[in-house]
């Protein structure tokens, strides 16, 4: 083995949302002078503008540090970012790939939540080192001790050498630094092998095609190297080897043990597969690196542009957005109301929210999504299994023997107080209590099965409201379950709108159907006429409200000769209108569609 | 040959609801009048030549045109006399306010050519006119409505509003009924618009807890949708009755007395308009003045263009047709199928052909003889098939 890769660490960072993981990985970019200060944007790994607003991290990303440790040496750390929110485990899954430790990041007042939970197991699975920090201390409110107490009982790691830190004020960084040379060990493997290097992450650049994030486990690679994507075999020519720190830069090569990008011209994303092994076509490698598990979509909408000459554009930006986030899928299908668009999977709600979000900011659609669905299992009396992922497609009552739903095992941290109202929403959602115990003296971990269907609703809201924002989730599929479950169709003017359609428990059936029409007549404004919604199921209507024609929308003041302001006042008006929806007669705002979202139980 | 119009922009004091430019001369300097003199004069003379045949129409706007004193008004008319000649028995309307009117002031503009009056009077109601800011009395209106029809003046229009804040049915009905008692030649109704900048505005717009805070529980009532529809179908219905035709959607006229003026801009007319922010358009090209009255006095006075900073805008073919649309659709009688096929050289059927599908299911659109016009149980929902057609 080279010398040098004893020099090298790899390692990501654990923690959940608001726990201070970009600001610590901002401080460590700063510590070893990977950036001037200037240069630091406010959180350097968070570059999309979305995740800075949030202050959330999405993509995972890629930095090389450069540290001279105590011993004297200098050192390698690449830290690999992931992304804490549970959409995300897949992504998690992929840096953890990549590394051989973790930080565990902790914050000091509010102590391990939910999805830091699940996490900490996927690095435990991957063999993973872990060092654990206690982050915040310089908060009042900060109980390292009760923090530590919560690390090694529910975690099960020895806390008593964990790093106090405060990535706001410094503290406790150099020590971070320092236990990373001392813990982590360094990436085994032969730089002199046949190389190996796992694809980790990829994106399409429109300059140099698309680029490979790869992490060389045996061999090497540089300029100019025959390189094979082992799965498909297709062979390309490096044109460019580098790393992060943080911005992209050229080097020589990179060996067994780095982590960085090579470029080879490839016009198609797909044949830089996240989880495939690169080699060296030349001198190739005879197995390849164990991959990843393909990321599996649970929640599923329809996404349509307001305006039917967008539809390619739609196509296209999908397209794009799927080359940088393999786990977002997509395919065509027609809406009677709502024309061509797409039925989009994604991994989780939030993950939905930030494609919509990105494909309306970034690729400047003006987009109406549908309410989210799960994928219903559906036995008709032919025998046929069938997967509905739109309420719409559902067969005809008749055909249907049965109808599954996807359920969920859910993991809840939240302090004891709040066990009750915890509880309660349960219950309502129905779910099936499994277990709980306490993982400190006033915190509770809960398990329940839960139907996605119902985390999918409203959930996350009802969770965060009920508990004064303590409570974290995380959830993860555990099978499928029969049950009684009804489809409920919107008529507008008399017309269905299958966009609307929706389906639900029937127990709740009723109430939910009240409330949908309510809810739908305080969202579509006014029109030239009378508009009649109704909530049918089968062919019964269960419920009934009415939007009173417009009475006045006029400009009733004399402008004299200023006829511009006139006309742009319409013009600016007309604009407004621009998103709405057009259905048959009747113009629809785009919340509409999410409108069953936001009703109620 | 173009209109002409006249902007005055003096108020004795603002309206809570009125976002056109205007000085108060409560504040302002007297010398701010001769400074607006002077640069009107200058205007004129410069735009003389755009009217070489002379105006077919005056109108004399504001602002409050009644503001200025009997001297200014001589020395206003003398001057638009010295550079436009107005043809012969064309309409001279001047627009006031019955806090500001003399029967001094009546006697001379009437002896001066003014041949049409149009009184603000809003409401009969002194509460409610005290609720938008208004500056006179519904006493004061009776006086003038008198003084007028004493002096000669045989075309008077009279201007109401509805949907003001505490207003109802009854007390709107109350208005309309003692204005018929006066048998205007002219009426026109204003429905309320709360437009950003005005105290109104703030009043009515801004969030709830601040409104709260500021004026407490006293703020009166803004009538609703419902009940402005329900007050404007109301009168016309009424007007109807008492002999009056609503040629355009807000205004309605004794057949033969329909402000000239203001069909010219309706129907697409050429026009100048003189004076700080006065709005001119001819042969498509359409211009607006600085509002500011010193900024205006001085670019002129340095014989550079007193336009605003938009500056001067073009019409393409398409802005235009849109407004004779928008313009026209308003009007009871519609657009002219051939005038607008002489001045755009296309059928409007086939220029709004996706607009007029759209709606064929609907009586929205009829064709009557030469016109295409709106179905006028539309005319008050409008906006957004008007829209249809920027």
């Amino acid at each position: 083995m080279a010398q040098a890769s004893q020099r090298i660490r790899n390692f990501s960072i654990i923690a959940h949302i608001d726990h201070g993981k970009s600001t610590l990985a901002d401080r460590l970019i700063e510590y070893t002078g990977a950036l001037s200060k200037r240069e630091m944007e406010a959180q350097v790994l968070d570059n999309m503008d979305l995740e800075r607003e949030r202050g959330i991290t999405i993509k995972l990303q890629t930095v090389r540090l450069s540290y001279q440790a105590k011993d004297g040496q200098i050192y390698e750390l690449n830290l690999i970012d992931t992304p804490g929110h549970v959409d995300f485990t897949y992504e998690v899954s992929r840096s953890l790939a990549a590394c051989e430790g973790a930080l565990l990041v902790v914050d000091a007042a509010q102590g391990i939540e939910a999805q830091t939970l699940a996490n900490v197991y996927l690095a435990l699975e991957n063999d993973l080192e872990l060092i654990s920090v206690i982050n915040k201390i310089d908060l009042p409110s900060a109980d390292p001790e009760r923090v530590k107490q919560e690390i090694e009982d529910v975690i099960g790691l020895d806390a008593s050498e964990a790093v106090l830190a405060s990535a706001k004020t410094g503290v406790g960084i150099e020590e971070i630094l320092e236990r990373i040379v001392t813990m982590v060990p360094p990436p085994q493997g032969d730089d002199q092998a046949p190389l190996k290097a796992l694809i980790f992450d990829s994106k399409f650049d429109a300059y140099k095609g698309a680029i490979s994030y790869i992490r060389v486990v045996e061999g090497r690679v540089a300029k100019g190297t025959t390189m094979k994507m082992m799965s498909t075999g297709k062979t390309f020519e490096v044109t460019e080897v580098g790393v992060f720190s943080p911005s992209m830069l050229l080097v020589d090569e990179l060996k067994a043990g780095q982590v960085g990008f090579i470029a080879a011209s490839i016009k198609n994303v797909k044949d830089t597969q996240v989880g495939d092994t690169i080699t060296d076509a030349d001198n190739p490698a005879t197995e390849v690196l164990p991959g990843y598990r393909k990321s599996t979509p649970m929640v599923f909408c329809g996404l349509y542009t307001v305006e039917a000459s967008d539809y390619n554009r739609l196509r296209d930006s999908l397209e794009k957005l799927h080359l940088n986030d393999a786990s977002l899928i997509f395919e065509p299908e027609t809406s009677i109301a709502l024309g061509f668009g797409f039925r989009c999977g994604f991994l989780g709600l939030l993950h939905m929210e930030i494609i919509q979000e990105r494909l309306e900011r970034e690729y400047d659609l003006n987009l109406i999504t549908t309410a989210p669905s799960v994928i219903y299992k559906v036995n008709t009396i032919k025998g046929e299994v069938l997967n509905i992922d739109n309420p719409s497609n559902l067969p005809k009552v008749d055909q249907i023997v049965s109808i599954e739903e996807p359920i969920v095992k859910a993991t809840i941290l939240v302090p004891s107080e709040y066990v009750g109202a915890i509880m309660e929403l349960n219950q309502e959602k129905r779910g099936t209590y499994c277990n709980m115990d306490y993982v400190s003296t006033n915190r509770v971990r809960l398990t329940y099965e839960l139907p996605l269907s119902e985390i999918v609703f409203d959930y996350f809201d009802q969770l965060k409201s009920r508990t004064k924002g303590y409570a974290s989730l995380d959830y993860e599929l555990s099978g499928y379950k029969e049950t009684n479950l009804v489809k409920i169709d919107i008529l507008l003017n008399g017309e269905m709108v299958d966009a609307l359609s929706f389906i639900v428990h029937r127990d709740k059936s009723y109430s939910r159907a009240r409330k949908m029409v309510e809810k739908l007549r305080g969202i579509i404004p006014r029109q030239m006429f009378e508009i009649p919604i109704q909530s049918v199921i089968g062919n019964k209507v269960i419920a009934r409200e009415t939007v009173s024609a417009m009475r006045k929308d006029v400009l009733s003041k004399c402008y004299g000769g200023d006829i511009s302001r006139k006309r742009k006042l319409l013009e600016k008006q007309k604009a407004g209108k621009k998103r709405m929806k057009q259905v048959g007669s009747v113009e629809i705002p785009q919340d509409a569609f999410m409108a069953v979202l936001k009703i109620e139980d | 040959m173009p209109s002409l119009y006249v902007h005055v922009p003096f108020c004795r004091q603002k309206c809570d609801y009125c976002a056109f430019y205007s000085h108060s001369l409560v504040e302002s300097p007297r010398d701010l009048i001769s400074v607006y003199f002077e640069g009107l004069e200058v205007e004129m003379a410069k735009r003389q030549k755009d009217a070489p045949q002379g105006v077919s129409s005056l109108f004399i706007g504001g602002g409050t045109p009644t503001v200025l004193n009997v001297n200014d008004l001589e020395r206003l008319l003398a001057m638009i006399h010295r550079y436009f000649p107005i043809v012969l028995e064309a309409e001279q309307t001047m627009e006031g306010n019955p806090g500001t009117l003399t029967y001094e002031k009546i006697k001379l503009i009437r002896s001066l050519g003014i041949n049409r009056f149009s009184l603000g009077v809003q409401s009969f109601n002194d509460q409610l006119l005290g609720t938008v800011g208004r500056i006179h009395t519904a006493g004061q209106a009776r006086e003038a409505i008198g003084g007028l029809r004493n002096a000669g003046f045989k075309n008077l229009n009279l201007d109401l509003m509805f949907g003001l804040p505490a207003q109802d049915m009854a007390l709107w009905q109350a208005s309309v009924e003692e204005a018929l008692s006066y048998s205007p030649e002219h009426l026109s109704l204003y429905g309320l618009m709360l437009e950003e900048g005005t105290p109104l505005y703030e009043r009515y717009s801004a969030p709830s807890s601040a409104r709260g805070f500021k004026l407490g529980n006293n703020i009166p009532r803004l009538p609703d949708e419902d009940q402005q529809a329900m007050m404007y179908e109301w009168a016309v219905k009424r007007l109807r009755q008492g002999g009056y035709r609503q040629y355009e959607t807000s205004n309605f006229a004794r057949p033969g007395f329909e402000c000239q003026h203001n069909l010219g801009y309706w129907r697409g007319k050429d026009y100048l308009g003189i004076g700080p922010g006065g709005v001119s358009c001819l042969n498509r090209v359409r211009w607006k003045n600085i509002e500011e009255v010193s900024t205006y006095h001085n670019l002129l006075r340095k014989e550079q263009s007193p336009l605003d900073e938009s500056g001067q805008e073009v019409l393409s073919l398409r802005e235009c047709m849109a407004e004779r649309m928008i313009l026209g659709l308003r009007l009871e009688e519609g657009v002219h199928l051939k005038a607008f096929e002489h001045d755009f050289g296309a059928d409007l059927r086939d220029i709004y052909r996706d607009v007029l599908e759209r709606y064929n299911h609907q009586d929205v659109f009829v064709v009557k003889g030469d016109y295409f016009r709106l179905n006028p149980k539309y005319s008050f929902i409008a906006n957004s098939i008007l829209q249809e057609f920027v």
